[in-house]
């Protein structure tokens, strides 16, 4: 693991590492879905794909590949992206892989939220995790049917994981605006 | 408790005139009821929005999030140090196993090596954990079903037994701190493990007092027989694990699949019990999981070598290499995850926890589908489900 301590280890590898294909890249380049390598994280292989192909890539994945244990769908702010992670394992064998999709910012408009394909209608588990990207880090799953806020009410404002999100300063009744930053 | 018996065999048969009153011969109009947010059987803050024909119900929205604590905001705005002593409060009943999962992810970033006796440690807590959340779970459950004399502070007896163990290594009762990154906090005297091995020794025959009580009680199984069926495929889609999806017939642990920390050099089953997968079967996976853990008490404490619980001493600057991953253990209610990215500073970049309650409550919309309002908490209270661990 790379020693930089401002980026995320990932961007600081990326650029002196050459990156090779894991099986699951193969796999998938054979079936006609194109997927970048990303930087192992401890020792679980690592990929990006496209926003338009996901769906595509995961019914494989889930069906043919049988990775079908979908352990969670996380959302992270990086510095030049947002990402969208999918946690792949599977209930018959050891395998596991971790689906990235990352929608740069340069390429988004202020004020609109970055957009992925919704696994909701196809993989049930989808359903309530890609609700919670979207309540806490703000990215918008198309095709979702009920992309409402869970953790958050229903009328909050702001997606509160965001590295510039600004907390409402009477949240706790503090007065003090940077008391609770 | 004859008494009592009497009150539920009416209720039951109150229970099936209602049923087989709902003759579709005249229409009725559907009605929405909140059931929560404040309820006793919620076992915490849960509504469900649920559309009502008849008794029957036909719609479930669940509302969750009343209990949001923003453990993951707090996660990036906190120093390691820090956040590793909150974060067992986010599922109270069984706080080893989400410090675990941190320390878990932390280590295998930080190429860290736990000593072996701290790893024992680790598994010794963390079973005695295991069956104080599976006793609380006992007894209230009885509860929700409507035992409200008599046998549902009865596993307390023993719950209040693990209690005191974990006062006395930890300092305290529920959130312990004590699973730290690197090792384990303290090293309990030698009393101790005396004390665990005399609970280990009379708690099979307590399981046993229990089901003698439970398991064959005919209002018991009238109340869960045949109810709440989940099947395998419905389960493996929605994500759920833990005791849950092995009573529907899915042998998937992993401290047998993915062995973590000394697992695989312990004997133990993995039941996979009545393929059915109705909350009976669920009851008795976790009262065969009492089983096995407490046999992995034992073993632990004859295997429990000598040496250090520490790789080095905590500071308050504590630090995790830059680098990202994800680890689970499996809690009491199933695959309990954590999701790091550290950039090597005292903060962690991002967390994000993958908790089994989470996952397994999410399956309830199915599984209320046309079951009567009276079934609710049966099924729901079946799946084990901790609010704050769904909400954090």
């Amino acid at each position: 693991m790379s020693e930089e301590v401002n980026k995320p280890a990932e961007q600081a590898a990326e650029a002196t590492v050459p990156l090779t294909e894991g099986v699951y890249g193969k796999l998938l380049k054979e079936n006609g879905i194109a997927s970048t390598p990303l930087p192992e994280s401890i020792g679980i292989e690592t990929l990006a794909v496209q926003a338009s192909a996901l769906p595509a890539a995961m019914k494989f994945l889930r069906e043919k590949a049988k990775l079908n244990f979908l352990v969670a769908v996380s959302g992270v702010d990086s510095p030049d992206t947002f990402d969208s992670v999918y946690h792949l394992w599977s209930f018959s064998k050891l395998d596991e892989l971790v689906v990235k999709v990352r929608v740069p910012k340069s390429s988004l408009p202020a004020d609109k939220l970055p957009e992925v394909p919704s696994l909701s209608n196809y993989w049930q588990t989808a359903d309530w995790h890609e609700r919670e990207t979207y309540d806490l880090i703000g990215i918008r799953y198309i095709g979702h049917r009920y992309l409402r806020r869970i953790l958050n009410p229903w009328d909050w404002e702001g997606h509160p994981l965001r590295r510039d999100y600004k907390q409402p300063v009477d949240a706790l009744n503090d007065k003090h605006p940077v008391s609770m930053r | 408790m004859t008494s009592i018996q009497s009150a539920c065999v009416r209720k039951v048969k109150q229970k099936k005139v209602a049923i087989d009153t709902q003759v579709p011969e005249f229409k009725t109009d559907e009605m929405i009821i909140n059931l929560g947010p404040q309820h006793p059987s919620t076992h915490g803050v849960l509504r469900l929005i649920l559309t009502l024909d008849g008794e029957v119900v036909k719609h479930t929205e669940c509302v969750i999030g009343h209990l949001h604590r923003a453990q993951e905001w707090q996660g990036q705005n906190r120093t390691w140090f820090q956040y590793q002593a909150l974060i067992d409060r986010v599922d109270y009943l069984s706080g080893m196993f989400t410090s675990w999962a941190l320390c878990a992810a932390a280590e295998k970033i930080d190429g860290a090596v736990v000593p072996e006796r701290a790893e024992y440690l680790r598994v010794l807590v963390a079973e005695l954990n295991r069956i104080s959340s599976h006793l609380l779970w006992l007894g209230t459950y009885l509860i929700d079903l409507g035992a409200l004399y008599g046998f549902p502070f009865y596993p307390f007896i023993e719950r209040e037994k693990i209690l005191t163990f974990f006062e006395e290594v930890a300092g305290q009762r529920m959130m312990y701190n004590y699973i730290r990154i690197g090792g384990v906090q303290r090293d309990p005297k030698a009393s101790w493990f005396k004390k665990v091995e005399e609970f280990t020794k009379q708690f099979a025959q307590r399981i046993d007092e229990y089901e003698a009580i439970v398991t064959e009680n005919p209002i018991f199984l009238k109340r869960t027989k045949d109810v709440g069926i989940l099947n395998k495929e419905v389960a493996m889609a929605y994500g759920v694990t833990g005791p849950t999806l092995r009573a529907s017939g899915v042998a998937y642990d992993l401290r047998r699949f993915k062995p973590y920390s000394v697992y695989p050099k312990l004997e133990f089953t993995v039941p996979v019990y009545n393929k059915h997968g109705d909350t009976w079967d669920r009851y008795m996976a976790r009262v065969q999981e009492m089983r096995e853990s407490n046999e992995i008490i034992k073993q632990v404490l004859d295997m429990l070598p000598e040496g250090e619980i520490m790789t080095k001493k905590q500071n308050a600057g504590l630090r995790v290499k830059a680098g990202e991953g994800f680890a689970a253990v499996e809690s009491p209610r199933g695959v309990l995850g954590c999701y790091i990215i550290s950039n090597g500073s005292d903060k962690a970049y991002r967390f994000k926890w993958r908790n089994p309650s989470f996952s397994n409550l999410s399956v309830l919309p199915p599984l209320l589908e046309n079951r009567p309002l009276s079934d609710i908490m049966a099924i729901f209270g079946s799946l084990d489900i901790i609010i704050p661990d769904v909400d954090r």
